[in-house]
């Protein structure tokens, strides 16, 4: 009797097993590259990631496609960032009619409020300059944006600060678990094995910035999105006086720059949309400020890019900014 | 022998403008060389300093420097150059291109400039000149040249009588220091008082020689009756030795 | 008096910028000068497009390199140059006519060869510099350019004078005419390629040929007309770097448009030949 009923359950408990199985990975959306990476790397084999915004692409502006809505609606797990950085998000889930859970990659980090380092240095230039920004550099990079105006107070690049990324990580792990709790296990497994490492890399920055002298921690970027790195490792991060459109530069805007760089005693300049390299090697030369070079923020690289993982983003930012403020 | 032409045929597309010429001129002759329009006289000039190949035949030139005053000036009269400066170009086969002219030119130029009566005209702009004060620059420019043989095309045509006096002054005197000068001209009168040569053109030579025997009446008939026109159906020209030297 | 040299002793920009237009005024405006007398003033904008070729081969030889696209466009105005005169010499075309197909030709082969590498960089834009960027090399470069144009001009101002005043006569006594001729027209080529660095596009023929103009409305003899039309690109240069500073004006645009400024007011009330003197001419003497 008692053998019958172990006999049946062990039956009903493989074919459950097996059916799991025969269904093949679970299929999960990662809104943008740097959430695909730490998905993939959470999920290992078990999952089959399906990134919206990849490589380079621009989360703040992407416009879904109906492919998207399709994705989204077979997916079992979507993964967000939250904190207002998928305005497009919820609309999304809701056109899709998707049943699967929204993990808030976020969820439980203390977010900071906007760069304030920006707004001290010329936000007004800003206000001006963003009518015609956003106009000619929605369709080109990611790198070059500024957000003060589209998210609130909230800075959403949460993900530059590498504890919140063991935040991440977690919350990734408990929500694959919750939709496949066979994997468990692995899911585990792959999070404490990358936890390991996002400390490694936490303590290497952190070494890193200490080694800098403190009066060379201060660099010019038009990037935006690094206030929480500079909230947590001690650099400043300060957004260019004018010199950042593609027209021609005047003396004006040139001694402009020079003069911020020189009263705010800043020891490099990470400034990719001047248009004339030349241009920036002068203003270099001057203030005897060091020209950086490719800064990720918001989204990986390409594969066969510097940045193409998040490990490989932040190694690669690091490496750039010591080259540039070391002496 | 200054200048021998032999079998000398110039022209244009195959049309000659000059037939088969030949001619001798000794050193230091002043010839004149004369004819009705359109019987080759600038041709034959053009031809005598290389500016136009031959169709056909030879020139023999054992001039040293050779000195041209062309019929159309192509002078850019609107250029910033002074009547000092312009006439002491003709100093360059002494100095060249790079060779200093400074102080010395003065001398050569004012003297150049005296004997075509246009004393204190050095520092004057070429742009303030009129006809004729332009083409007494250029025979000054001349004069400086030093030049064993001296081609002037038509060169009083448009002066007043008193200074086509004067330039023909500067032309004997040429003659007077054993120069060649050849010299195409309109005026008979003048031809028959002071050129001791004359050639007579009519697309070919009609008569070269002492002045007197070549301006008869009957050579000037048969210069007048050459066609000037160039014929386009005209056959391949068979001619070989017209006229003896 | 501040506003005028405060820019300049504060910021070793702007004083890279001054040395660089003031070398350029130096260099350019002489060539700039003959070409105006020679009644080739547009040949500059020819020449501009005719480098294209060049920098196209330079840019699919060795990329974005600075280096290599200048001498790759020096190459090429060259050619076209040799090739004008040569035409012009030897066949029936005239040079004006020469020069329009060379320089038709060598655009379109440039923009062909830029094609060909698929993308759709804008070369011009990545060859053509602005004087508030002048390295070290470039300003090394704008300087040797300045001076072996000067060096020549001197060397061969005879005959070069005497090609514009009377071609014939030069022929006539001298084998120096072909290269006369075609020396200049390397000058041109040089000088428009080191303004093309300074001033960017086309502002480059804009400082050859603009404080020419002006001298005319000034000078009757030559060595006057050199005079006052390096000094009147000197004085637009620094007129225009004051205005990029203090207006916020770009530098190139505002360097030749303050030369132009110039170029209008001579045009109006110059000592020779201006519309002023000839509304209101002097009483005429005795003799």
């Amino acid at each position: 009797m008692i053998t019958r009923r172990l006999l049946l359950i062990s039956a009903a408990a493989i074919s459950f097993a097996s059916t799991a199985l025969a269904e093949g990975k679970l299929k999960v959306v990662a809104t943008f590259s740097i959430l695909g990476d730490l998905v993939a790397q959470v999920g290992g084999d078990r999952v089959e990631v399906t990134t919206l915004v990849g490589p380079d692409g621009d989360a703040h502006v992407y416009q879904p496609s109906p492919a998207d809505a399709q994705g989204v609606a077979d997916a079992a797990v979507i993964v967000a960032n939250g904190l207002g950085f998928e305005g497009w998000m919820d609309r999304l889930v809701e056109a899709s009619g998707t049943a699967a859970t929204v993990v808030i990659a976020s969820n439980t980090v203390t977010p900071i409020a906007f760069a304030e380092a920006v707004e001290e240095a010329g936000h007004d230039d800003h206000a001006d300059e963003h009518a015609d920004e956003h106009a000619e550099e929605h369709a080109d990079e990611a790198h070059d944006h500024d957000h003060a105006h589209d998210h609130g107070a909230q800075d959403p690049h949460a993900w530059q600060n590498v504890t919140n990324v063991a935040i991440y990580v977690e919350n990734i792990a408990a929500g694959l678990t919750a939709a496949d709790p066979e994997g468990a296990a692995t899911y585990k497994a792959n999070a404490t094995a990358y936890l390991a490492e996002l400390s490694v890399l936490d303590a290497d920055i952190r070494a890193a910035v200490a080694a800098l002298p403190a009066d060379r921690r201060t660099i010019v970027t038009s990037h935006d999105s690094f206030g929480y790195f500079a909230a947590a490792y001690g650099l400043t991060f300060v957004s260019p006086q004018g010199v950042s459109t593609e027209a021609e530069a005047s003396a004006m805007d040139v001694a402009a720059l020079i003069t911020q760089i020189r009263d705010a005693g800043i020891s490099a300049v990470f400034v990719e949309n001047i248009a004339d390299p030349r241009l920036l090697e002068q203003v270099a030369s001057e203030t005897g400020a060091k020209i950086g070079g490719t800064l990720f923020s918001d989204a990986l690289s390409g594969p066969d890019g510097p940045a193409s993982t998040y490990l490989a983003m932040m190694r690669n930012n690091l490496t750039q900014l010591t080259a540039a403020l070391g002496s | 022998m200054a200048l021998k032409l032999r079998d000398l045929t110039l022209g244009y597309d195959r049309h000659p403008a000059v037939h088969h010429l030949n001619l001798d001129l000794c050193a230091g002759s002043l010839t004149a060389i004369v004819g009705p329009n359109g019987a080759g006289k600038s041709t034959l000039m053009k031809g005598l300093i290389g500016e136009l190949a031959p169709l056909e035949g030879r020139i023999d030139r054992t001039a040293h420097r050779l000195a041209y005053l062309p019929q159309l000036s192509e002078v850019d009269r609107s250029f910033p150059v002074t009547v000092g400066a312009f006439v002491a170009m003709g100093l360059w086969h002494k100095v060249g291109a790079f060779g200093r002219i400074s102080g010395n030119a003065a001398a050569p130029v004012a003297e150049g400039l005296a004997a075509v009566g246009l004393t204190g005209y050095e520092r004057r702009p070429i742009s303030a000149l009129s006809g004729g004060q332009m083409q007494r620059v250029l025979f000054a420019r001349l004069l400086l040249q030093d030049a064993d043989l001296i081609l002037l095309d038509e060169p009083f045509t448009a002066l007043d009588t008193r200074t086509a006096g004067e330039l023909l002054q500067v032309v004997k005197r040429w003659h007077g220091e054993g120069r060649t000068v050849v010299a195409v001209l309109h005026d008979l009168d003048a031809v028959r008082s002071h050129f001791p040569d004359t050639l007579l053109l009519a697309r070919e030579k009609v008569a070269h020689g002492p002045t007197a025997q070549v301006l008869t009446a009957e050579n000037l008939f048969r210069a007048r009756q050459k066609s000037e026109a160039f014929v386009e159906a005209a056959p391949v020209c068979d001619r070989v030795e017209l006229g003896a030297a | 008096m501040s506003w005028l040299v405060d820019p300049f002793t504060d910021f070793v920009f702007m004083q890279r910028a001054l040395l660089g237009c003031l070398a350029i005024s130096l260099g350019a405006t002489p060539v700039g000068v003959f070409l105006m007398l020679r009644r080739m003033s547009l040949t500059g904008d020819a020449m501009a497009h005719a480098i294209l070729p060049g920098a196209a081969v330079g840019y699919l030889v060795a990329g974005l390199n600075l280096g290599a696209m200048t001498i790759g466009g020096v190459v090429a105005g060259l050619i076209v140059a040799v090739l004008t005169g040569a035409v012009a010499r030897f066949t029936a075309l005239r040079e004006d006519a020469s020069l329009a197909a060379f320089y038709l030709i060598s655009l379109a082969l440039g923009v062909l060869l830029v094609s060909l590498k698929g993308s759709n960089v804008d070369l011009m834009h990545v060859l053509f510099g602005t004087v508030l960027a002048l390295d070290n090399a470039a300003l090394i470069l704008l300087c040797a350019i300045t001076t072996v144009t000067l060096a020549t001009l001197a060397l061969i101002f005879r005959p070069l004078v005497l090609e514009c005043a009377d071609p014939r006569f030069l022929a006539s006594v001298s084998r120096w005419s072909g290269p006369v001729h075609f020396i200049f027209l390397a000058l041109v080529v040089l000088n428009l390629v080191a303004g093309f660095q300074a001033l960017g596009t086309l502002m480059a023929v804009g400082i050859m040929i603009l404080p020419a103009a002006t001298a005319r409305f000034w000078a009757t003899s030559i060595s006057g007309m050199l005079i006052v039309a390096a000094v009147s690109a000197s004085i637009a240069s620094v007129f225009g770097l004051l205005m990029s500073y203090h207006a916020g004006l770009p530098s190139g645009p505002a360097i030749i448009l303050s030369a132009g400024c110039l170029y209008l007011l001579s045009l109006g009330f110059g000592r020779v030949g201006s519309l002023f003197t000839r509304a209101f001419p002097r009483p005429h003497l005795d003799a």
